[in-house]
């Protein structure tokens, strides 16, 4: 009988280790709490207010003016341009310029990430450009995709000041191109500064050849933005608002991570 | 006690102690697949016979699959917040109503739209002891959505969906930031007349 017990009590160490060991690395609790509705609708909720980043909106009258200048724009122009672009050409052609542009902006995500002292993203991010340039031709294939260990998040200057404890400054909203805030806009300005086709650092000669790249770009990107953009506005009450929010929220989360 | 016993006891503690993570993890588990598969059922109205019927013709059926798992009187309280005190009875009814329909009804039309989207669905997250998180992606057919749904475990209702995340910014904090706009000028009754002219257009 004692041997029989005394046999035992390895395993049982081994199990009750396993136990603890991962509730402690998963920060494992409890999940037979029940709430009571009222808790869960408690008015000020923290993780609401988590949720909801502040951003400074002293511009506000100007901004919205803009923004109601976008959304005419975007009704107007943009979204019915969409729909013939997106009609004549096809899906993996834009797909693939998509991919090309984006491999070109690997130096500020690489800047943005360096700026964070993150260097395994870092080296990542090369990895990812490397295989999309050779194997992926030049960009156009997202070769690099088939390799999960290769897809860090999306980094970029503004996370980075982000990430160094700059909060936004104020936000403000920019003709055509939208949502931003000083310190974003500042990182945008150091992004454009370190890419290939814009200025200083253009690998572009000819400054016609730099224009037609700049307007493939924006307007290969104009469907995805339209996307987003009735995404957030279509169902929402005060459409500048959400917008608005919704940037804050966003741009806190890829800041967190 | 005779050794038989003993044995027995030890042998129950052990099983259980080793098992006790993994029931827990089988809720979660459990809690997953029955939110996938309500949201699949979902698409399945929603892309029946390829047809694109109106919100309006498929309301029953959309609202009937979705309030098994998604409490919207929750997520509209809270949404609404500290404004929701200054709405009577007959308004708190009204606005219920006409949000739940101006979010299903945008949601819904855009699941709707283009071929069926595919949904993959990752292990869910504990935020504390009675509510988790669980990531999504939908593929579309011009984009890829991450969707995350956070669920708590409410006492009579069981594990429920009380906000929603589209690229990580909640549904339920933008909202409270609207609706606190529109209650620095506007009233309860602007706010219900504003929400049938949505409704209208949209």
């Amino acid at each position: 009988m004692k041997i029989l017990i005394l046999s035992g009590i390895p395993f049982a160490i081994i199990a009750i280790g396993a136990h603890f060991s991962k509730a402690g690395a998963k920060d494992f609790v409890d999940l037979d709490d029940l709430l009571e509705m009222d808790e869960l609708l408690d008015d000020d909720g923290t993780e609401v207010r988590e949720g909801s980043a502040a951003i400074a909106d002293p511009l506000k009258v100007l901004n919205q003016a803009i923004f109601e200048f976008n959304d005419a724009a975007y009704k107007n122009i943009f979204q019915p341009f969409t729909r013939q672009y997106v009609r004549v050409i096809p899906k993996e052609a834009r797909k693939g310029i998509g991919n090309f542009f984006n491999n070109l902006e690997y130096p500020a995500r690489l800047t943005g990430s360096l700026l964070q002292f993150r260097f395994g993203r870092a080296s990542r991010e090369t990895g990812n450009f490397f295989i999309n340039t050779t194997a992926g031709m030049a960009g156009f294939m997202n070769a690099a995709q088939e390799f999960e260990a290769l897809q860090p998040p999306k980094e970029d200057i503004g996370q980075a000041f982000g990430a160094w404890g700059f909060k936004h400054g104020f936000y403000f909203v920019l003709p055509f191109l939208g949502p931003t805030s000083l310190r974003d806009f500042v990182g945008r300005i150091g992004g454009n500064y370190v890419e290939p086709i814009s200025e200083p650092s253009t690998q572009v000669d000819s400054s016609t050849d730099r224009l037609i790249l700049t307007a493939v770009e924006t307007v290969n990107d104009i469907p995805e933005i339209i996307d987003i953009y009735n995404s957030i506005t279509g169902p929402a009450l005060d459409p500048y608002t959400a917008v608005r929010d919704g940037y804050a929220q966003l741009r806190a989360v890829q800041v967190a991570e | 006690m005779n050794s038989f016993s003993l044995r027995s006891l030890f042998a129950i503690l052990l099983l259980t102690v080793a098992l006790l993570p993994n029931l827990r993890s089988n809720d979660l588990v459990n809690t997953k697949d029955a939110l996938e598969s309500t949201l699949n059922r979902l698409l399945d109205v929603l892309h029946a016979n390829h047809s694109a019927a109106p919100y309006s013709v498929k309301k029953d059926r959309i609202i009937g699959i979705l309030d098994q798992q998604f409490s919207f009187d929750v997520i509209i309280q809270r949404s609404l917040g500290r404004n929701w005190s200054k709405l009577n009875d007959s308004q708190k009814n009204q606005v219920y109503t006409l949000i739940t329909d101006l979010i299903l009804q945008s949601y819904t039309q855009e699941l709707q739209d283009g071929p069926r989207p595919e949904l993959s669905f990752y292990k869910p997250k504990v935020i504390t002891s009675s509510k988790i998180e669980i990531e999504s992606i939908v593929l579309l057919a011009e984009s890829k959505i991450n969707i995350s749904y956070r669920l708590a475990n409410i006492k009579d209702r069981g594990w429920q969906v009380y906000d929603i995340l589209v690229e990580g910014i909640s549904m339920v904090s933008n909202y409270r930031k609207q609706f606190d706009e529109h209650f620095l000028k506007k009233s309860a009754s602007d706010l219900i007349d504003l929400l049938k002219t949505k409704l209208q257009g949209a």
